[in-house]
């Protein structure tokens, strides 16, 4: 069997398609919507998701364009006459581009996961569902593809079924609402995008939606490889089975990839060599990065009385709406991972951890302006805020200045001032900023 | 007229126009049916556009184009007869709809895409072969469509067929395109394919 597999691998469609799918899926990664992968390895598994809805009508096309091939070559009838079973003239066919649809997924992964091996560290088991279903989705893509093209050996077939697969990728969010939890079972692309830094797909999902597409791979294979009614009857029953298991196992409720929280990859871990600094298990492979500024900024936050003595990750997450535990001991700091997979802004880091000094409860409405906490905390790191970090225009001009302000006055008067800032702002009562003037 | 009879039945133009026909039809009512909105999505616009000049590739070969090449006939006004008449197909079936209730427009942007798109195809059938020649509109389409870029000018030249009617870059790349792949066409004519493949045509 090895050596037809061989064979049928080199005078198959496989090989072609494998190559056109790990490019255009390589491309995609990279360039369709820039990098949008390079947190870690769930994000790179989910941004694999979300460019299936190129790769899926792609697999369609190579797969119905294999199918039509015997018709193509007009050997249908010299076929037929061979005193063999169907199934084991097309088994060959299934698994060369069973094989040349798996190869070009896992390829395309690999390409985006040599982009952030370097730091990210955190590697749960959602990633290896989350990649397995992706690879089932284009396994039941291209072998529905060898089906269709069999049963209507025309050329327009191929473009056309692909076509038709990305129009109802397209449609199913609008087709299912307000039951978006149907689309979350049928759609491997749904709430895929844009994954933050503590996202996961629930194992029940992924469970479902590898049930759906199970179910739709062997109904594919069967009618491939029919060659009576019978058969080809029979065929409806695992996609309709699987149909049933699939909306019976998926949760009914709506958000449900996009409301979910990895507890683990949120939960903070400490630097070994210094345990004031933590981030979250997701980033632990930016430490490297983050300590040296951490430390920077724990020695400027030293000067003040009574100031953080420990700087960690902010894991607050927006949907579900909970906040980091407020502690005044703790400077918070925002997590950003750049595009190149390192800590965004370096030379700004220390800045934005002091920053976090001169916070307020989330729900406080006098809370300290973000210009009047930058030139603090540039005076307490004792360098001048350079415009270039400071991203609205208006606050660098303000920064700039009250920190000069700020540097005019004896030490232990500006300290005063920016204990008091302090002081207010985690109070929740900010009045009128570093020198009175309202803000 | 016998010549234009048996031309179009080996071509197999009845079933590609009925096809795209079909394709109009199709996708009129499920607009019609599933938006209020009398404007129909650039989307959607662009994929049916598709879709008719993938009904009408398989037009672009006969049964046996190494034996039609050996005829003393001028085949160069018949090909641009051909396409020109497969455009005004498309043209004229997407634009019936400005005045109904579900509008396939702007009419510059169905005109620009169709012209684009069925040079890119003819383009196609001319380097290598009718078979494959929707490889590359099926594609860079499906590409377009799902991730259109508007900045900088070389993402409106790489996703033309989802650019605005007003884009010159788009109306420079389909003019390209469409004039490149008819050249090719007339010139060339479809890369004649081995006898045992050439019973795609269906």
């Amino acid at each position: 069997v090895s050596r037809i597999l061989r064979l049928e691998l080199r005078r198959s469609a496989a090989l072609g398609a494998a190559l056109i799918l790990t490019v255009v899926g390589v491309l995609a990664l990279y360039f369709a919507e820039g990098i949008g992968f390079a947190e870690g390895w769930m994000q790179l598994a989910m941004g694999q998701r979300i460019y299936l809805a190129l790769l899926w009508p792609l697999a369609l096309a190579a797969g119905a364009w294999q199918g039509t091939r015997e018709r193509r070559s007009r050997v249908t009838e010299l076929f037929a006459s061979a005193p063999r079973p169907n199934a084991e003239r097309v088994l060959p066919t299934i698994g060369a581009m069973a094989i040349a649809v798996i190869g070009a997924y896992l390829l395309v992964g690999l390409a985006g996961g040599l982009w952030i091996v370097g730091t990210a560290r955190y590697l749960p088991v959602a990633f290896f569902a989350v990649t397995a279903v992706g690879v089932l989705a284009l396994l039941a893509g291209v072998w529905l593809g060898l089906a269709v093209g069999r049963a209507l050996p025309w050329l327009a077939t191929a473009p056309a079924l692909a076509i038709a697969g990305l129009g109802l990728l397209l449609a199913l969010p609008g087709m299912t609402r307000p039951h978006g939890w149907l689309a979350l079972v049928f759609s491997p692309i749904y709430e895929m995008n844009m994954p933050d830094a503590y996202t996961t797909v629930p194992g029940r999902v992924s469970l479902s939606q590898a049930l759906w597409l199970g179910a739709l791979a062997i109904t594919a294979v069967m009618l491939f490889a029919s060659s009576g009614w019978r058969l080809r009857v029979a065929a409806l029953l695992p996609v309709v089975v699987g149909a049933g298991l699939a909306i019976a196992v998926m949760p009914q409720q709506n958000r449900q990839v996009i409301a979910s929280v990895d507890k683990s990859a949120q939960e903070l871990v400490c630097a070994e060599e210094d345990p004031r600094i933590c981030v979250s298990r997701v980033h632990q492979g930016l430490f490297s990065e983050f300590t040296p500024a951490a430390q920077q900024a724990l020695t400027a936050m030293a000067k003040l009385p009574d100031g953080p003595t420990r700087v960690h990750e902010d894991t607050t997450t927006y949907v579900p709406d909970v906040y980091a535990p407020w502690d005044t001991g703790v400077a918070l700091v925002t997590v950003e991972v750049g595009t190149d997979a390192h800590l965004e802004e370096p030379d700004q880091l220390a800045a934005k951890m002091v920053q976090g000094a001169f916070a307020s409860l989330p729900d406080c409405d006098k809370s300290a302006a973000v210009a009047d906490q930058f030139a603090a905390a540039y005076w307490l790191i004792g360098t001048e805020p350079k415009p270039a970090e400071i991203f609205d225009p208006d606050e660098r001009a303000r920064t700039v200045d009250l920190w000069h302000q700020l540097n005019g006055l004896p030490e232990a008067e500006a300290l005063a001032k920016v204990s008091a800032l302090r002081a207010d702002a985690n109070a929740c009562r900010v009045e009128g900023g570093l020198f009175g003037s309202a803000s | 007229v016998r010549w234009l009879g048996l031309y179009l039945r080996s071509r197999r133009v009845p079933v590609a126009v009925t096809a795209a026909a079909v394709v109009a039809v199709l996708m009129w009512t499920l607009w019609s049916v599933n938006s209020d909105t009398r404007d129909v999505a650039p989307q959607t616009v662009v994929l049916t556009v598709l879709l008719m000049v993938v009904a009408l590739t398989a037009t672009f070969s006969g049964p046996d184009d190494a034996l039609e090449s050996t005829a003393a006939i001028a085949w160069l006004p018949r090909r641009l007869a051909h396409v020109l008449a497969g455009f005004a197909l498309i043209a004229l079936l997407l634009l019936v709809t400005l005045t109904t209730g579900a509008r396939f427009g702007p009419a510059w942007m169905v005109l620009r895409d169709t012209a684009g798109l069925l040079g890119l195809t003819a383009l196609g059938a001319a380097v290598f072969g009718t078979a494959r020649s929707w490889f590359l509109p099926l594609g860079w389409t499906l590409a377009a469509v799902l991730f259109p870029q508007f900045e900088p000018l070389a993402a409106r030249v790489l996703t033309w067929q989802m650019q605005e009617p007003a884009s010159t870059a788009a109306a420079v790349t389909a003019i390209l395109l469409a004039v490149g792949g008819l050249g090719a066409y007339l010139v060339r004519g479809p890369l004649p394919m081995a006898p045992a493949e050439a019973a795609q045509q269906h």
